[in-house]
């Protein structure tokens, strides 16, 4: 007997769903925005996420990786992502134009905890592509902005031409419910207006916190944890509300490839959100 | 569970019967060794075997196997290494092996590759009698009370034969007359002398319950740069492991308009490749760390998750690692001993 | 044919030093030569046609070593003309065979003992090297003779705009796969653990050990196999010949490291 065209009694998890990049352009010189609706418009609206969650892309021949999804359940159908070009799925799809079809399955991971984070104070720091998840747990908050108390952002970036999202970001400094500060560690234009420094610099800035009703999330490159976890613990933020989305190789996203795990966890099951004191305990974390 | 009794003579015509129901898949001679595989000529199968070269795991995730095919039109699921098959001659660790690989494909998301070739594979089990690396009693997965349809226990003149399911039932009805339902008081005592005498016949043991907490203990201990500096990173010591499963995924793509293939692969969290990101970075360039992966999910990980570890005390990495890195030495290692070991001799300052 | 040929990828396929298996191998593709023609404009092939044109290329895929200075000339142009150069073959990526020297002076020795005092004319010998000591390398295919399937399913990726995607692990992996028993263990010197998968191992499902056709695996950990055949009894100046065979330049390094140890 042969299996070839067997009707499967379990839906299959690894099967990707069309999709249509609706809108691309670049953000910076190697990250560019996708934005991207899936094919079947019940399966679109079906696509339920929470922020911090992550899809699998894939591209026909080229293959499959994961990204964080950039954009807010609160505004459902499209789904975006900021992507840099690093390997042969994101070249593939930086070829690719709008209207083109591209296949995607998800949402995995944890996510935010945004019902534990609720009516609570939320700090985001972010670093460069570390925009890509924290943008969506922002726009989140904003969006239901009377279920949060203070939301302030601190954002850096090397350069103001690597900075993702500029205008969403000055934008957002016009708001008087958001406590906005943003750095770049230099200035090559000469036409920064904002403060010089790496984001860590920008602590000082922040208004008074109350630690103890804080969530504190950071999403940036490696190095950059250290230094803001430290910021964190000298604010008194407890260890379990400090919360990071931390990258490795998804590959396969629903726990089955073993390419994420970390000593016994699967970074797409169990993360890529973590709080600080899982990291504390997770021997290979960061 | 209804135990009955089968003539040794009668095995190969109850064999014979049920290979029409289904291919047959049975340890045949693979060199000094041994290997599952479909079987056309019944005499080639081996009664009296240890562990198979690789685990039957080959059987429901195949090494390579082509997920799906890809054209213009988009994906279509390949499930072609399904078939109905009979897995017999399966010895109780790897029935256990098979229970660990099921937990995990089921967790979270269920995986249909896995599980639907699971679904159509009869697992008639068979008794063994360990050699110098077994070591399932360690584990306790000498004995099974479950994971079986039909588990034959080899008491020399007969078989003692446990019906573990419904589908284990209906080939026993193919042929009922070839068994025996009434098992005489000697036939009870002969299974019990058996029992004492192959639980007796382990040759070592190690002492599991321990090294949870040794793994905590000793992480950062000199042994894994040791180990490190010996491993060859060839992936062996997951391949024929009895529960890894971890696995990569390629994209085939071929000229001329034919269809492309997502193949999926074995994959070994040893190997260098494992743990890069997109851009190269890599978070266990180092061989040592990667064995600390390997170790940590056999003997720690599953231990704190499900009671027991995810080793099933198969003897494979002991029979296989060119370079003696095995759950044995290493078990041993982290209990204090000194084992005998290439890796425990091997000086990489000598070739400086 | 040509006039179809102006969207096409210009590919160009060069020989070097080596015995032209590689290029015979593409020439053996039968079935998909046609595809293979059809996808991609073949401008240069010596093997194949004699209308060849040495202009811009969108690839060009190199074989063997570079060994006299005409060839040192002839790989800088290509790489000039091409916009990716991909080395195909043992010797292309290591060497090879002819690379199998360790130092210059056992280059030289061997030179006079094979060709004397000869003066070569057209033409001056040099130590042969692989292609990436003169040029760089965009993509590397190994395999002696490279394998039919990954050279399509690579020539594919490439003229798709991927990279190519090979198997990084060792022999070892596939010979697993292969459900073979290990011959290491029998104390049959097998280079399987330090040797790049690819082709299948296919000498161990022989029964055969492997020799390291494909050159060493990027990881190759060769001190941990060296010792293990010492300790199996085999002398270093055999593990040292059995090793740099086709490896090339690939294991001079770790040869280099080893002068202090006794044979």
């Amino acid at each position: 007997m042969n299996g070839e065209n067997k009707q499967l009694t379990i839906s299959n998890p690894f099967l990707p769903e069309p999709a249509r990049i609706v809108r691309t352009y670049y953000l910076t010189e190697d990250v560019k925005f996708f934005q991207v609706r899936v094919v079947d418009m019940d399966k679109a609206l079906s696509f339920k996420y929470c922020p911090g969650q992550f899809a699998m892309i894939s591209v026909v021949g080229a293959g499959e990786a994961p990204f964080s999804i950039s954009s807010t359940p609160s505004r459902p159908g499209l789904l975006e992502f900021c992507i840099r070009k690093v390997g042969g799925v994101t070249n593939a799809l930086f070829r690719m134009k709008e209207n083109d079809l591209i296949g995607i399955r998800g949402p995995y991971g944890n996510g935010f905890p945004v019902e534990r984070m609720r009516d609570k104070d939320i700090l985001i720091v972010v670093g460069g592509l570390g925009t890509a998840p924290l943008r969506s747990v922002l726009l989140y908050c904003l969006d239901n902005r009377d279920q949060f108390r203070r939301v302030s952002l601190l954002h850096g970036a090397k350069r103001p031409s690597e900075m993702i999202f500029r205008e969403e970001f000055f934008a957002l400094k016009e708001r008087e419910d958001l406590e906005c500060h943003l750095a770049v560690d230099g200035d090559d234009t000469g036409t920064w207006t904002e403060n010089i420094g790496v984001v860590t610099t920008l602590f000082p800035k922040l208004k008074e916190i109350d630690p103890s009703s804080t969530y504190a999330l950071v999403c940036g490159p490696p190095v950059m944890y250290k230094f803001v976890i430290k910021e964190f613990v000298k604010l008194n933020i407890p260890k379990d509300q400090i919360l990071m989305t931390l990258e490795r190789r998804m590959k396969c996203g629903v726990g089955k490839c073993g390419h994420c795990a970390i000593d016994y966890i699967y970074t797409c099951l169990d993360g890529p959100v973590f709080t600080y004191w899982d990291v504390i305990h997770m021997r290979e974390l960061i | 569970m209804r135990i009955i009794k089968l003539k040794k003579d009668n095995l190969f015509p109850f064999l014979e019967i049920i290979s029409e129901e289904a291919d047959l898949w049975a340890p045949v001679k693979k060199g000094d060794k041994h290997a599952f595989t479909i079987i056309d000529d019944l005499s080639k199968i081996e009664l009296e075997t240890t562990r198979t070269i690789i685990p039957p795991k080959k059987i429901f995730t195949p090494p390579t196997f082509s997920m799906f095919s890809i054209s213009d039109k988009g994906y279509k699921e390949d499930f072609s290494h399904i078939t109905k098959k009979i897995l017999f001659g399966i010895h109780p660790c790897d029935i256990h092996g098979l229970l660990t690989l099921d937990s995990f494909f089921k967790q979270a998301y269920l995986d249909p590759y896995y599980l639907e070739a699971r679904k159509n594979t009869l697992i008639l089990g068979l008794s063994c009698w360990p050699d110098e690396y077994c070591f399932a009693k360690s584990t306790h997965t000498h004995v099974i009370e479950e994971g079986f349809d039909l588990f034959f226990t080899d008491l020399k003149d007969f078989f003692l034969v446990w019906i573990g399911s419904s589908q284990g039932d209906d080939l026993i009805r193919l042929k009922p007359e070839l068994f025996d339902e009434g098992l005489k008081d000697q036939d009870i005592q002969t299974y019990i002398n058996w029992q004492a005498e192959r639980d007796n016949a382990y040759k070592w043991n190690i002492k599991f319950i321990a090294l949870p907490d040794l793994m905590e203990l000793k992480y950062r201990d000199p042994l894994w740069e040791k180990l490190g500096d010996a491993c060859l990173a060839c992936g062996s010591c997951s391949n024929v492991c009895p529960t890894c499963n971890c696995y990569n995924i390629m994209d085939k793509q071929f000229l001329g308009g034919k269809d492309g293939k997502i193949i999926r692969h074995w994959d070994a969290c040893t190997l260098e490749e494992y743990s890069e990101v997109a851009g190269g970075e890599n978070f266990r360039k180092k061989r040592s760390d990667r064995l600390k992966l390997w170790y940590t999910h056999k003997l720690q990980a599953y231990i704190s998750k499900y009671g027991k570890p995810s080793c099933v005390g198969c003897g494979r990495c002991i029979a296989t690692c060119p370079v003696d890195i095995n759950v044995r030495t290493v078990g041993q290692a982290l209990l204090g001993e000194k084992p005998d070991a290439f890796w425990a001799r091997f000086n990489k300052e000598v070739t400086k | 044919m040509t006039k179809n040929n102006n969207n096409k990828l210009k590919i160009g396929i060069y020989e070097l030093t080596g015995c032209a298996g590689d290029a015979l191998l593409i020439l053996d593709c039968e079935k998909e030569l046609v595809d293979i023609f059809q996808a991609a404009d073949i401008q240069s092939f010596l093997m194949a046609k004699s209308d060849n044109i040495d202009g811009e290329l969108d690839i060009a895929l190199v074989e063997g070593s570079v060994s006299t200075e005409k060839e040192k000339k002839e790989i800088l142009d290509i790489r000039k003309r091409a916009k990716t150069v991909v080395a195909i073959g043992i010797c292309a990526c290591f060497g090879g065979i002819q690379a199998a020297f360790l130092d210059e002076k056992e280059w030289e020795a061997n030179f006079k003992e094979v060709y004397g005092n000869i003066k070569m004319k057209h033409t001056k010998p040099v130590q042969s090297k692989p292609i990436d000591e003169y040029i760089k390398v965009d993509y590397y295919l190994p395999g002696c003779p490279i394998d039919k399937e990954q050279f399509l399913s690579t020539l594919n990726r490439i003229l798709r705009g991927n990279p190519p995607e090979l198997y990084r692990f060792s022999v070892c992996v596939e010979c697993k796969w292969n459900e073979n028993d290990c011959l290491l263990n029998k104390d049959i010197p097998c280079l399987g653990p330090i040797t790049r998968a690819g082709c299948g191992s296919i000498c161990i499902n022989h029964n055969l050990p492997c020799v390291g056709c494909w050159g060493p695996v990027e990881e190759a950990n060769i001190a941990s196999e060296f010792q293990l055949l010492r300790e199996k009894g085999f002398d270093h100046d055999f593990i040292k010949k059995k090793m740099a065979n086709f490896s090339g330049t690939g294991m001079a390094d770790f040869f280099g490291k080893l002068k202090g140890e006794k044979g």
